[in-house]
């Protein structure tokens, strides 16, 4: 069980200080302004910090703690985690200085292990960034906030083995307003694995899509159960670093030469129905297609409506690259949408609105081509040219929508202009991209991740 | 499926410290699994193979026996189309002396006669134990350029013959089988359970770190393998073994 970890009553910072030079400073503001339950400083050497009563160590708080956050130099860790057997649940280890810093490291981590294991604690990291959870408020990364934008509330999960790269989505998907539920960083995973947090997650209501950024995976066949049980419930992205081949000169069949490591991956994540991500620009647009998109896609067909044609056949063909089905227009929905749209527009997929184009021609072509049985999503390419087009297009789409119940991307490619009408579409909660091959790509995302496509 | 033989011929060799079967036994290890292979004979004097040969059906096939040889055609150790004795006799010497010439350190254990198979498409088929995925099994298309093309779609097991038909029409050479250019479609389901069948073998065989039949020849009914590969490794089982404790 993990609930020590995602939800917490009371967090001991062990380390705790109030000196900016400290890493655990960071972390005690965040505890103090946003964790909702008790949070109790310790370190012997402050009586208190600020008008807070601080404790000489764990065993004074006299209370069992749920969670104990461990930002302090490496070595005293494992007897701190032995004698806390009794006192607290689970531990979140920050600090670096275990089996990534050489044989000495090894030795202390191999304790620590053992040591958790007689405390019956489980541990998260060591050398790792841990927790920002933003439904319980708990924050153990030290990096501040003014260097890290922390994203808002969300239903994206995200499990990182490392704890840069987790830091640095954080930043990029705060700054597009891409809310996340849970970001774990779980470093060198001494204990607590991606399989754990998988199982965790699979059944976390505040989670509505996992996406993984993965160097290795011990417990292969664990990870592959534990992800496809997760797939059940909703869609799991994987980005796995590190395509260097086995030493394919030294095999001796050419299955061994051709099965690298990445393909026996790629084979697991295919299993285990794992959406699979290729580089830093998939992983974020997996989150921002996946992080507040609830409305999982149940197929690959896809309406594309556009005011700018030339840009609605890059989209078609990026969308055929990438196997879904751009399938021409029903003789019925054609029908509707002559007696509707003005007699310039090209009623076909991809259909041209042209640049007489106003706000309700873009609303009255969406819902008469996915509110019906032909479409299963929709991209919606505004381009900003024709005068026609208002700010409330934004709200207009998202009503549509709402209504519709099918996922809709907005692609909306163009220079200053355009990128400001983002903000508008982010405020409705729209996805959004700038150029036809990434809107494409993030609709093959939720196309796989649909729930009953092994079935 | 005669696990109990295959495990035998597995750990024979590796009581020799081999690191892979010899073709004779990976080939033995089909036959038990229930995969079709030629009719062939180990033979080690050209008179014998001479004899052997004319209980088949010509045209034969003479390949070379030798542990430390992986890919035999490299090196001058197969040679196809054998249409009478007198041409055997011819294959056997002029093997020796270039085998002699390209690899003078390998060990000669036996030539092999077998009867050719008929033309049909050619595939490849392998299943690998991965220390962290368990079984995996490839399909690929290709032939001899198979890792140059790179045509191949990898699975984790367990797998049945849905699930490899699925894996098999990832790659592009699929259409291959299915009827390209007015060819007839051939035996897809034939190949899946190949495959299946490999999965298992390589699963259940302590020792038994990989095994390749390359090429898989497709009819329209049926396949049969043509040649086969195994890598050994003494460590496999003793790992499980220690793991599940």
């Amino acid at each position: 069980m993990l609930d020590c970890f995602f939800n917490p009553r009371s967090i001991a910072l062990v380390g705790a200080s109030l000196n900016p030079e400290k890493l655990s400073s960071v972390i005690y503001e965040s505890l103090n302004s946003r964790f909702t339950g008790e949070l109790y400083p310790v370190n012997p050497a402050h009586e208190a910090l600020g008008r807070v009563k601080c404790y000489p160590s764990i065993k004074a708080i006299k209370e069992r703690v749920d969670l104990a956050v461990f930002a302090i130099g490496a070595e005293h860790i494992p007897e701190m985690i032995r004698d806390g057997a009794g006192q607290f649940a689970g531990a979140i280890i920050v600090s670096g200085g275990f089996k990534e810093a050489g044989p000495a490291g090894r030795m202390l981590e191999q304790e620590l292990r053992e040591a958790a294991a007689r405390a019956g604690v489980r541990i998260i990291g060591p050398n790792c960034l841990g927790i920002y959870d933003t439904v319980t408020g708990l924050d153990t990364f030290f990096i501040p906030p003014e260097r890290m934008e922390r994203p808002p509330g969300g239903g994206l999960s995200i499990l990182s083995q490392s704890g840069s790269f987790a830091v640095t989505v954080m930043d990029e998907l705060a700054a597009n307003g891409v809310g996340v539920a849970r970001v774990v960083s779980y470093g060198n995973k001494t204990d607590v694995n991606e399989s754990d947090c998988l199982d965790f997650l699979a059944a976390d209501e505040a989670t509505s899509a996992v996406v993984l950024y993965i160097e290795s995976v011990e417990e292969g066949e664990r990870f592959v159960n534990a992800a496809a049980r997760c797939v059940l419930n909703k869609p799991v992205a994987a980005l796995k670093v590190g395509h260097t081949k086995a030493a394919a000169a030294a095999a001796r069949s050419h299955t061994g030469a051709l099965a690298g490591r990445y393909e026996i991956y790629s084979a697991a994540f295919k299993k285990a129905g794992v959406i699979e991500l290729h580089g830093y620009e998939d992983f974020l647009l997996a989150c921002r297609v996946l992080g507040d998109n609830k409305d999982i896609s149940h197929g690959r067909r896809v309406m594309i409506i556009t005011d700018g044609g030339g840009i609605g056949v890059a989209i078609a063909d990026s969308c055929v690259d990438l196997g879904l089905e751009v399938t021409p227009l029903g003789s019925s929905v054609t029908r509707a949408l002559r007696g509707t749209l003005p007699s310039v527009c090209a009623v076909s997929n991809p259909m041209d609105l042209t640049g007489s184009v106003i706000d309700r021609d873009f609303g009255d072509a969406l819902q008469k081509t996915l509110e019906g049985n032909e479409y299963d999503v929709a991209i919606v390419a505004s381009l900003w040219g024709p005068p026609g087009l208002t700010d409330n297009l934004p709200a207009l789409i998202a009503e549509k929508k709402k209504y519709l119940k099918k996922p809709v991307i907005i692609c909306t490619p163009g220079g200053t202009y355009t990128r400001q009408r983002e903000e508008h579409f982010r405020a409705m909660g729209l996805p959004v991209f700038f150029t036809p091959e990434s809107a494409a790509r993030a609709v093959s995302f939720i196309a796989e991740g649909r729930r009953d496509r092994w079935a | 499926m005669g696990i109990e033989g295959i495990e035998r011929l597995v750990k024979e060799s590796l009581s020799l410290e081999r690191e892979n079967l010899v073709e004779p036994d990976a080939k033995e290890i089909l036959r038990l699994a229930g995969i079709k292979v030629p009719v062939f004979k180990v033979v080690k004097d050209v008179n014998v193979a001479i004899e052997e040969g004319g209980k088949m059906k010509y045209p034969l096939v003479l390949k070379l026996i030798s542990p430390n040889i992986i890919h035999k055609s490299d090196v001058g150790g197969v040679r196809t189309g054998i249409k009478s004795p007198g041409e055997i006799e011819d294959a056997w010497s002029e093997m020796i002396l270039r085998v002699a010439d390209e690899a003078p350190m390998a060990m000669i254990e036996g030539f092999i006669i077998e009867e050719e198979a008929r033309s049909g498409v050619e595939v490849i088929l392998g299943a690998i134990k991965d220390p962290q995925f368990g079984v995996t099994v490839m399909f690929g298309t290709g032939g001899v350029a198979v890792e140059l093309m790179k045509d191949v779609s990898f699975a984790l097991a367990p797998l049945d013959e849905e699930a490899a038909l699925k894996m098999m029409s990832e790659v592009k050479g699929y259409e291959l089988l299915t009827g390209y250019r007015g060819s007839a479609p051939c035996d897809v389901r034939a190949v899946a359970s190949v495959l299946v069948k490999l999965s298992k073998v390589v699963g259940s065989t302590n020792g038994l770190k990989s095994l390749e039949i390359n090429p898989l020849i497709v009819y329209e009914k049926g396949v049969v393998a043509v040649d086969a590969r195994a890598e050994l490794d003494l460590l496999d089982g003793y790992k499980t073994a220690s793991s599940s404790s």
